[in-house]
């Protein structure tokens, strides 16, 4: 006890640490009434370091090598002890990171907290969503199997579509006129290197705006007003709100608990959800197999290439659609941030997610 | 049982104990698992004798061979006579070598010296080499 009173005085006369603890803890004041989704960014975290742990021990057997990837993984599931549980938690988690970070986008859209002053906090955030795709679409490849494979060769196709420089950009993407051994060098390290440092440096940004800015009060109830804009820098306070430690890091860390009883449960009884049979045959660059399909999370883009008459009409929505939202802050200025008092929005809101939804389903079934 | 209602901070605390032990739990359980997958994989397979064509060695030579993953050197010093070592020096684990004209081992890593049988001739090696069993078998010999 007196040596950790000790430990603490020392640090606190060098670094202050117990003005910072309480100023960022025990003094950090939230809104009252925070609801469940501001949550997601806790449980996003943990999700992100587990998925860096399970990956770390994946590289400690995995072998990127077109001729030897395909084995390395089947001995992690086959003779490696626990290798099965690794895999199968860096292959859930990375799915249900993507329903979380899409829950998270979608709830900040509802409550208009990525309006100003937070249009950086939400810019970031984008990016993060699209490194997340970007995360899955590297990883798919290194397994080596059929379907990582032929996955790979059609989204890379894709950017055929593009006028005067598709054609070399898929080259350029593969690293060779066909997905090949090049294709996986460059893919594994963007997926175990680039790709997570990319991604520290930014949520280290998402959250200092998060931060510094000050957490959105919900725009819900009567008692919420829109905040004032102001032309300096302001940082929104919560005066009379609830410690964000212990009341707020509790609720938290229960959230946190769900999503990883979520994580093993369907790591342990539905495996396969995330595995379908082509994922069991090694590559065959000579052989497509039938039927072959994208991730869940990218069936509406492939949907959307095939029911436009030309694939480049395809891309260009695409790339409209992504670049709207990227831009939204941007757009959309008005300071109201009530969803009752935004009927327009709502409505567009609602369309939106039934128009991918919808364009998922459709490519599931097509 | 009394009957005062709990309080938030009551329940706080009870749910922050409670997800601590859950913590904890969770983090003892995959501890095991996490040993397992980084421990050795015993190779099983791992054969416990070699045999090596008896032609590849000639008297006064040496020759090098990998025996239960570490490396060995089988000898004939004289005639008939054959001689299995450990390869691996006892001071801090070099590969020694066989020196042809003095008919001994020469550690590089500080110079030890082992003769054919295996005994330290010189160095700071304190033990001298392993030894392994040497049986003949017709046209082969066979280690361990
Ligand atoms: C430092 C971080 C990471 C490292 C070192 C890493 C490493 C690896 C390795 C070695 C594999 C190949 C083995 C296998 O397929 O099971 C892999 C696969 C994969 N990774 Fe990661 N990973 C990291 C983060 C992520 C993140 C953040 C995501 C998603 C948001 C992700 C999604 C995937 C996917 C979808 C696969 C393919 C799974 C499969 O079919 O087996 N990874 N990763
Ligand atoms: S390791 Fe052989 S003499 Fe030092």
């Amino acid at each position: 006890m007196n040596l950790q009173k000790e430990a603490m005085d020392w640090l606190d006369r060098r670094l202050g640490v117990r003005e910072l603890l309480h100023s960022n803890l025990g003094g950090y004041l939230l809104p009252r009434n925070t609801n469940i989704w501001y949550t997601l960014g806790a449980v996003l975290m943990a999700m992100f370091g587990l998925q860096f742990l399970t990956g770390i021990l994946l590289l400690v057997y995995y072998v990127p090598d077109t001729e030897k990837a395909f084995a390395s993984v089947t001995m992690i599931m086959n003779e490696v002890p626990y290798g099965w549980l690794l895999r199968y938690l860096h292959v859930v988690g990375s799915n249900l990171i993507m329903v979380f970070l899409l829950l998270h986008m979608l709830s900040v859209l509802f409550m208009g907290s990525y309006k100003r002053p937070r249009e950086l906090t939400w810019l970031s955030g984008f990016i993060i969503l699209n490194l997340g795709f970007v995360f899955c679409l590297t990883g798919y490849l290194l397994p080596w199997s059929q379907l990582s494979f032929w996955a790979t060769t059609v989204a890379t196709d894709a950017s055929g579509a593009i006028p005067f420089i598709g054609d070399y950009l898929i080259e350029f993407l593969r690293g060779g006129p066909s997905v090949g051994e090049a294709t996986l060098g460059r893919f594994f390290a963007l997926h175990v290197m680039g790709l997570p440092m990319a991604f520290l440096g930014l949520v280290g940004f998402h959250l200092f705006c998060v931060r510094r800015i000050g957490v959105s009060s919900p725009p819900f109830g009567e008692h919420y007003r829109p905040t004032e804009l102001t032309q300096s820098f302001h940082h929104e306070e919560h005066p009379g709100g609830v410690p964000f430690h212990p009341n707020y890091t509790i609720k938290e860390l229960s959230m946190v608990f769900f999503a990883l009883a979520a994580l093993v449960a369907i790591t342990f009884y539905a495996p396969w959800m995330f595995i379908p049979l082509d994922a069991l045959e090694p590559a065959d660059p000579f052989s497509t197999p039938e039927h072959i399909k994208p991730e869940w999370y990218f069936l509406w883009a492939y949907q959307t290439l095939k029911i436009f008459p030309s694939e480049l009409l395809g891309l260009a929505s695409q790339g409209a659609a992504m670049g709207f939202l990227a831009m939204l802050p941007f757009l959309d200025r008005s300071p109201e941030r009530r969803p009752s008092k935004r009927p327009i929005f709502v409505t567009l809101y609602l369309l939106g997610i039934l128009l991918v939804v919808g364009l998922s389903i459709w490519g599931h079934y097509s | 049982m009394s009957d005062t209602p709990v309080n938030a901070k009551q329940r706080r605390t009870f749910l922050g104990i409670i997800l601590g032990a859950i913590g904890a739990v969770i983090a003892g359980a995959f501890s095991w698992p996490l040993f397992r997958f980084l421990s050795p994989i015993d190779k099983g397979g791992e054969a416990e004798q070699v045999r090596v064509d008896r032609q590849q060695i000639k008297v006064g030579d040496a020759h090098f061979f990998s025996y239960q993953g570490r490396p060995a050197v089988l000898l004939q010093p004289q005639a008939g006579e054959f001689v299995a070592l450990s390869a691996v020096c006892t001071h801090l684990g070099c590969i020694v070598k066989w020196v042809d004209d003095s008919q001994e081992f020469l550690c590089p890593c500080h110079a030890g010296r082992f003769s054919t049988a295996g005994q330290v001739l010189g160095g700071p090696p304190p033990k001298p080499l392993t030894t392994y069993s040497v049986t003949i078998d017709g046209n082969d010999i066979l280690i361990g």
